[in-house]
């Protein structure tokens, strides 16, 4: 679309501007960065907080920038006493209210409001406290709510409404008794959220965060009964860096490995292993289904947070989802059986921690369905005639984000930047390249495809890329000439994307073959554990870094991971067999709330 | 949208829906039907709950409406009302001791004025509710009670409109 240019001048400089643009934006192009607070590119305006003002030539009143759209001829002044003092009457409002935490506050370091009261130099509010708040809900496995940090800037809101179509939360009350809150003020676990965690990367202050289990990690590394091991996601690796100060999209496979063996875990495996063991039981999943008429289109299942949105909204359509375990609980559950009984170590002993890009995974590894191991150790001791210790276990302990392990290695004092490389340890921590992609929108996708293509086509693949089904846009489609058949696929993430192909299975008329949801919108690179407040130019990063390491690999498609092939062989016998099904296969139900 | 549990009124909700079905302000003025009608002059959780999964509309939005506005009750009112006006003006006159006086004649022993605007008696008789100003400033203190504005209000006249309202109507 053609749009006129108009001129305006910001600080006496003159410029040309589209008149659709936000007037903070506009400001930034001629050099001059005005601060804001509610406001967030791409989220949320809803112009609440008043700190991005600027004053406008023949205005009466300040002009809030990042609502205002320029206008010919417009003369900006983003500096000055006038709208220094305004700004700074806005912060020292919000702090009224504010606890002084900061010292000892979970966001410190990524606090919005604490770094702007530091540059507008507000030393103390002269408002006086007039709000009382509940105390912090801690009703989900994966996040807190604590409403005396927040700012009422709207962002949580418009994540859940616009980006996830969940409408968890809302604004309720007004005035001083204004919040942000679910149906009844019942909490979190008992509205719709399906912990999603998109809330947290937005919010600008320590309002909503992930549910922190750092210290209890690191108490259970110091107890010497217990044998830690560690895996690792893929998007892990190209964020890690970036939650330790380094630039966005830094890839930080080996220092990584390196700083978690640091930290005292006995293995550092990989959940990359797990996600080509994923793409094994996935494609021969797939490919039954297509020969024998089964429930099509199939969905990926990898993605807790979208296991909840389609159990709580669409579980008409759960026939549609891979029985699939996610690469998280795959490992788990090959963790603790094959590893501990090649190995001898006592699986009740054996503590996996799961290092996610998500706030869901906690929930995911709380499920009780998932400890499929200590079914099976009993089953087998009950076969044996043998005895087994009572204490129930699960398949995977902890799961905590990235930015809960960027917290241990800081507050381990590891200099990460300075580490050597290192390498994961076997038996489970060989990858492929198609286990990488996973982190990425598409990657599933991809990676099934490299595999399916070569389990049916019996010869390798022309071309390994699958250039369709990448990038960050909304909803992609493509399709592919598999064995004479034309497989549609189609791949969606940010669960607002995700309905409109849902609508379509419902409405009967849809005919993809395969779909991959990612509940975040970038897949797991844009997951809800991972670093704070990102921008598209962060995830375009996190998400080119992790196509680099698909090249970097020496296999890139998940039936050549020798590892893998190992685990069949010694193990679990045929992909989608008996034993599988066992520990590597799940159900799902509907969620009534 | 969201699965809710059913609940026993629909049907009525049901016609409410319909007749303000594709107006502006649609779901303001299904609430404000619901809760005339409502036995108990409220909005239930189970009320609220049908007109979201009737109008398809998310519960936290429907919840936000009704705790928007301050004339939407969300707990069961009693079968008489006393508003009284804790306003500026009203308040310089006297109208806290108003309020105590009528707390204490219907029983009620909880209310924290900072945290909530109305209190309801154990027996369901009467509810309570404070408001910021009735616009009747020049009249303070102004009580309402069953609807009827009752202005210069003291603490004897209200006594005897409370006396007059447990045999049996104020009117
Ligand atoms: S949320 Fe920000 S301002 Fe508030 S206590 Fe935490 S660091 Fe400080
Ligand atoms: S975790 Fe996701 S679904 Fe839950 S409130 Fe946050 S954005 Fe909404
Ligand atoms: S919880 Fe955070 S994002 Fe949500 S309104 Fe409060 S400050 Fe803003
Ligand atoms: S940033 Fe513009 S009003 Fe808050
Ligand atoms: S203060 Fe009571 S009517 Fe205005």
């Amino acid at each position: 679309m053609e749009q006129k240019l108009i001129s305006i001048s910001v600080d006496g400089k003159k410029i040309e501007v589209d008149p659709g643009m936000n007037l903070i934006d506009a400001c930034a192009l001629a050099g001059a960065s005005v601060p804001s607070l509610c406001f967030m590119k791409d989220i949320s305006a809803n112009a609440s907080c008043g700190v991005c003002v600027v004053e406008v030539e023949g205005a009466k009143a300040l002009v809030r920038s990042c609502v205002q759209k320029p206008v010919e001829g417009m003369k900006i002044r983003t500096a000055g006493p006038r709208v220094m003092s305004a700004r700074r009457t806005a912060v020292e409002l919000l702090l009224a209210n504010h606890p002084t935490d900061c010292l000892s506050c979970i966001r410190s370091g990524t606090c919005e409001l604490r770094v702007l009261a530091e540059t507008l130099g507000v030393r103390a509010s002269r408002y006086p406290k007039l709000k009382k708040f509940p105390p912090p809900d801690t009703s989900t496995e994966g996040l807190v709510r604590d409403d005396s940090k927040c700012i009422l800037c709207g962002r949580c809101v418009a994540a859940c409404a616009e980006t996830q179509s969940v409408h968890a939360i809302a604004f309720a009350g007004r005035g001083a008794r204004t919040r942000v809150t679910s149906f009844m003020d019942k909490g979190l676990a008992n509205s719709p959220c399906i912990q999603c965690g998109q809330c947290s990367v937005v919010c600008p202050t320590a309002a909503i965060t992930e549910k922190d289990q750092s210290s209890e990690v690191m108490a259970a590394l110091a107890d010497p009964r217990l044998t830690m091991i560690i895996q690792t996601a893929p998007a892990i690796r190209a964020s890690l860096g970036e939650a330790l100060g380094m630039p966005p999209g830094s890839l930080v496979t080996g220092k990584m490995v390196a700083a978690l063996r640091r930290l005292g875990f006995a293995k550092i495996f990989d959940t990359q292993f797990s996600a080509d063991l994923t793409i094994m039981e996935e494609g021969t999943e797939f490919i039954q289904r297509v020969q024998t008429g089964g429930t099509l289109p199939m969905i990926t299942s990898c993605s807790p947070g979208w296991i909840n949105f389609i159990e709580t909204f669409y579980p008409e359509l759960l026939s549609h989802l891979s029985s699939c375990k996610s690469p998280q609980q795959m490992f788990g559950a090959v963790a603790k059986t094959f590893y501990a009984q090649k190995t001898g170590i006592d699986p009740a002993s054996l503590r996996v921690v799961s290092i996610m890009p998500c706030t869901a995974k906690k929930g995911e590894a709380g499920r009780p369905e998932m400890d499929s191991a200590y079914r099976w150790w009993r089953e087998k001791a009950e076969k044996d005639g043998t005895k087994m210790s009572r204490e129930h276990y699960r398949d995977v302990d902890w799961a905590i984000t990235t930015r809960e392990l960027a917290r241990m290695i800081r507050q381990s004092a590891i200099d990460m930047a300075s580490l050597p490389e290192e390498n994961f340890d076997s038996s489970l921590g060989e990858s492929t390249g198609a286990a990488t992609i996973f982190g990425n929108t598409g990657g599933v996708m991809e990676a099934a495809l490299r595999t399916v293509y070569e389990i049916l086509e019996g010869k390798a693949l022309p071309q390994t890329d699958f250039l369709p089904v990448r990038g960050l846009q909304g909803i992609k489609t493509a399709e592919v000439p598999v064995a004479g058949m034309k497989v549609k696929v189609a791949v969606a993430h940010g669960l607002k994307n995700a309905r409109v192909l849902l609508d379509d299975i419902a409405a009967g008329k849809s005919d993809y073959h395969f779909i991959e949801v990612m509940a975040c919108p970038g897949g797991c690179i844009g997951g809800g554990g991972q670093p704070v407040l990102p921008d598209i130019g962060k995830k375009l990063a996190r998400n080119r870094s992790l196509y680099m390491e698909d090249l970097r690999l020496p296999e890139r498609k998940s039936h050549q991971n020798a590892e893998v092939s190992a685990l069949y062989k010694e193990f679990l016998g045929q992909p989608a067999g008996h034993l599988s099904h066992e520990l590597l296969h799940t159900k799902y139900k509907a969620r009534i709330v | 949208m969201p699965t809710t549990l059913s609940s026993q009124s629909s049907p009525g909700i049901e016609a409410i829906i319909q007749k303000h079905k594709g107006t502006s302000g649609a779901l303001l003025k299904v609430l404000e039907n619901v809760q005339e009608e409502d036995p108990k002059h409220y909005l239930s959780e189970s009320s609220m709950r049908s007109i979201s999964s009737l109008m398809g509309l998310p519960l936290s939005q429907v919840y936000s409406m009704a705790t928007f506005y301050s004339f939407f009750n969300l707990k069961p009112q009693g079968r008489h009302s006393i508003v009284v006006c804790r306003g500026t003006a009203c308040h310089t006159r006297g109208s806290l001791a108003l309020l105590n006086e009528a707390l204490s004649r219907m029983g009620i022993k909880e209310f924290k004025e900072e945290e909530e605007n109305s209190a309801t008696s154990l027996d369901g008789f009467a509810s309570i509710r404070t408001v910021a100003c009735f616009g009747q400033c020049a009249l303070a203190p102004v009580v309402m009670i069953d609807g009827v504005v009752k202005s210069r209000m003291t603490i004897g006249k209200l006594v005897s409109l409370l006396e007059k309202m447990k045999k049996g109507g104020v009117e």
